[in-house]
């Protein structure tokens, strides 16, 4: 359903257990071996990274708002789960994503347009005929099986932002958190509710404050603790509680009271964590120069 | 334990860096209806009505408008494969098949190997719509809608799918309910979209029509009561799902042969969820002209749920007195594509409803058309003996259309009065919302339950849709597409058609 995201095909079809999702990406690789050992990648976060970046650049040539990338970021995750990324052509499937996923966020964008700003950002990968992008358009939806409306967290922070007093920055906070999350397979493995509380959390306990540390280390504790209860929360040893730690708090009392699967929360905070350690390494030319070498040997930009 | 108690605090330059590339989190497009928005048909028009007093019933479909554009000269290239009968789709050249599948898209599933096309069953700007049933022992029979290809030149091209196509595929392939027509699959195949739907052997108009011709015969009251109840559920089940219909008409309401309503064609369709700019400014016009809320000929930018409840209304009229209620005549785009004001549309309301007021419909003075409705004034048409206009238009339909006045069960009564009032209602916020009708006291009045077989108790039995099984004949349609088969087009008709589209 459009607006449910229990009925929706999100749920239904594109949410997988780790195992899954890793025997599906196990087997695209058993399929082209050859393929595969011929041209190294890139850790697939550093690819995603990559990827947000390049849309990001596209997105700013037309002033696209976040939602819109984010849902092109979500296509293109989905669409190299089910098609090997060395049998394409990556620079089209981001343009193409971008286009789509414009025109499902209600801010459509010509293709000429979509091409030419395309081909100006990746002049070696990009040709002038919209006819390719249109193709491309084609392979996306047929593998997406034309389920292309998506359930992003962002919708959640807002509705949560006040019922858990959150001050401005600490949703701003979140909110790039979220931005982020999109580099890692969170998107197909948890629901977007289940992300944004992990995001809420991290923004308000990441704060580099000392205060904001005990209280991230004491709500670690609550939330690792299977007997849950707000009552019995720890690190309130002194009585004074400063904002941020009643912030935190309001969090723990919230999450304890509903239904949020709270392993699942703590599952992807780690997953977040190691995305910002792993990106430290990032470089750029690497990916670069290892998408260019597959995408040029096998003639696909053509 | 929790990692991040060692991981102190995450690299803040990341963090910062998502905030420095220019794209705030809220932002809102800038251009959100660029001047060359992505649909190949935008902003065409189609031909005016010329007989502005027509109170004819309907004597046949071309009557109808649209929110299609109808296309002159549009030959479908699928219609015909040389040397199979009866077959309408024409596969793409064994070379383009050949071609490696390495970059380029090719099927994977094959409508022909799939689906055995019957007939052809309409047409309209979007493509065809066929009748087919399964191959390998696949039971039931489809409804294939084929969008058409864009061409440029002699040859069919990639040129981008619509942005309403995409809708349709994204909003038919997510929801589900009884009272939705049902999407079997959507194949993509040689550059064609086809969505293929369970296939439903009625529609309201045809329904109508039927009873119109050749005498005018009341679709029976419980008939009718059924078939709003049902429509209302499925409206519904849209609304609660923040989907807006925004073209509700009788044709496209389908109805199965058991009697179940289905509402069809979501191509003009959309989420409302939080819109980031008004929906005004996606698609300039929606919803058929007989069929468009008072706030939309009056030029509201922020619309609601609402117009679809105003488009029941409409339908409720027509089953009754199997006639438009409101046939006004469409004015037409100018050449700068400014949406011109609906003077004659909003006539007719008026003529029926009396004028708008301030008391009643407090948001009015605020409609961007306000200052236009002083112009209709002399136009309102006196309700007689004390009774409001629309108070009499029923009960003067009633009469005409040949209800009995007893018993209860066989007449729409005061109760059905009294629902029409409320969602011809001018004000959009007071106007019922769907949930609300369904619990109007119309659909218990009498102590009967709705049922969920429109049909039930029905002697008559309707006919099936027509499908054209000839060759011949859909190779002429090519001539400006038979709007539906056996009919002439609109545009020969000389009707108001309408839609700009996103």
């Amino acid at each position: 359903m459009a607006a449910d995201y229990w009925a929706s095909t999100q749920r239904r079809h594109w949410q997988f257990s780790r195992e899954a999702l890793a025997e599906i990406r196990q087997k695209l690789e058993d399929d082209d071996r050859a393929l595969v050992q011929q041209y190294p990648l890139p850790d697939r976060r550093f690819l995603s990274h990559f990827f947000n970046l390049q849309l990001a650049k596209l997105g700013k040539k037309f002033m696209i708002r976040q939602q819109a990338l984010a849902t092109a970021q979500i296509y293109i995750r989905r669409f190299y789960s089910k098609v090997e990324i060395r049998r394409t052509n990556p620079y089209l499937v981001l343009a193409t994503a971008f286009y789509l996923a414009c025109k499902m966020e209600e801010c459509p964008q010509h293709i000429r347009m979509v091409v030419s700003e395309s081909r100006q950002l990746w002049p070696d990968f990009i040709i002038s005929d919209v006819s390719k992008l249109g193709e491309c358009e084609f392979y996306l939806i047929s593998e997406m099986n034309s389920q292309l409306i998506i359930h992003h967290p962002y919708r959640t922070l807002q509705s949560l932002q006040n019922t858990l007093s959150m001050a401005q920055d600490d949703t701003s906070l979140a909110w790039s958190i979220i931005n982020d999350h999109y580099m890692t397979d969170l998107p197909l493995l948890y629901p977007p509710h289940v992300i944004a509380v992990t995001a809420i959390f991290l923004a308000l306990t990441l704060k580099p404050t000392q205060a904001g540390l005990q209280a991230a280390a004491s709500t670690a504790a609550a939330l690792s603790s299977t007997t849950l209860m707000p009552k019995d929360q720890p690190g309130s040893g002194n009585g004074v509680l400063n904002t941020q730690q009643k912030k935190v708090q309001n969090l723990v009392s919230w999450l304890a009271e509903g239904e949020i699967d709270i392993q699942s929360a703590v599952e992807c905070s780690q997953e977040i964590i190691s995305l910002y350690d792993v990106l430290e390494q990032y470089n750029e030319k690497t990916c670069k120069e290892q998408i260019g070498r597959f995408v040029k040997a096998r003639g696909l930009e053509k | 334990m929790f990692p991040y108690s060692n991981h102190a605090v995450v690299p803040p330059s990341f963090l910062r860096n998502r905030f420095d590339n220019g794209i705030t989190p809220e932002h809102d497009d800038p251009f959100p209806n660029s001047p060359e928005s992505d649909s190949p048909e935008s902003s065409t028009t189609g031909s005016v009505c010329l007989d502005p007093d027509c109170h004819e019933p309907h004597s046949s479909e071309s009557d109808y408008p649209t929110t299609d554009t109808t296309e002159p000269e549009y030959i479908d290239p699928g219609l015909r494969e040389p040397h199979s009968h009866g077959v309408f789709f024409v596969t793409e050249s064994s070379e383009a098949r050949k071609m490696p599948p390495t970059n380029g898209y090719t099927s994977k599933v094959r409508v022909l190997d799939r689906y055995k096309v019957v007939g052809f069953i309409s047409s309209g700007t979007y493509g065809r719509v066929y009748k087919a049933v399964g191959h390998n022992g696949m039971a039931g029979e489809f409804a294939i809608k084929k969008f058409k290809p864009d061409k440029e030149g002699e040859t069919i091209q990639y040129t981008g799918i619509s942005q309403s196509a995409c809708r349709e595929m994204a909003l038919c392939s997510e929801l589900s309910h009884p009272n939705m027509i049902h999407l079997v699959e959507i194949i993509l195949e040689d550059k064609c979209i086809f969505m293929v739907f369970e296939y439903a052997e009625h529609d309201l108009l045809q329904i109508i029509q039927h009873h119109s011709q050749p005498t005018r015969h009341p679709i029976l009251a419980s008939a009718v009561r059924s078939i709003l109840f049902q429509l209302l559920n499925g409206l519904l089940y849209l609304h609660t799902n923040w989907v807006l219909h925004r073209d509700l008409k009788p044709a496209n309401i389908m109805v199965t042969s058991k009697g179940e309503v289905r509402i069809g064609d979501l191509g003009l369709a959309r989420l409302f969820y939080k819109p980031l700019h008004s929906l005004f400014s996606g698609d300039k016009v929606v919803v058929t002209i007989w069929y468009r809320a008072p706030e939309l000929l009056l030029g509201s930018k922020h619309y609601t749920p609402a117009v679809d409840l105003w488009a029941v209304g409409c339908i409720f009229a027509e089953l009754l007195s199997l006639r438009p209620i409101f046939k006004g005549e469409e004015a037409k785009m100018d050449s700068k594509k400014t949406v011109p004001f609906q003077k004659n549309q909003m006539q007719k309301i008026v003529e029926i409803l009396g004028m708008p007021t301030r008391d009643k419909w407090p948001g009015l003075i605020h409609q961007a058309e306000y200052g236009q409705l002083q112009t209709l004034s002399s136009y309102v048409r006196e309700g007689n003996n004390g009774k409001s206009g629309l108070e009499s238009w029923y009960w003067n339909t009633l009469r005409s259309t040949g209800y009995q006045d007893s018993p209860p069960s066989v007449t729409p009564g005061q109760q059905g009065l009294d629902l029409l009032s409320k969602l011809l209602e001018y004000d959009p916020e007071k106007r019922l919302t769907a949930e609300q009708a369904l619990q109007h006291p119309y659909f218990t009045a009498n102590g009967e339950k709705v049922s969920a077989n429109c049909f039930e108790g029905m002697s008559t039995q309707y006919p099936s849709r027509r499908v054209s099984q000839d060759d011949n004949d859909i190779r002429t349609s090519s001539l400006p597409g038979t709007k539906r088969n056996g009919f002439p087009d609109d545009s020969l008709a000389g009707r108001p058609t309408k839609r700009m589209k996103d």
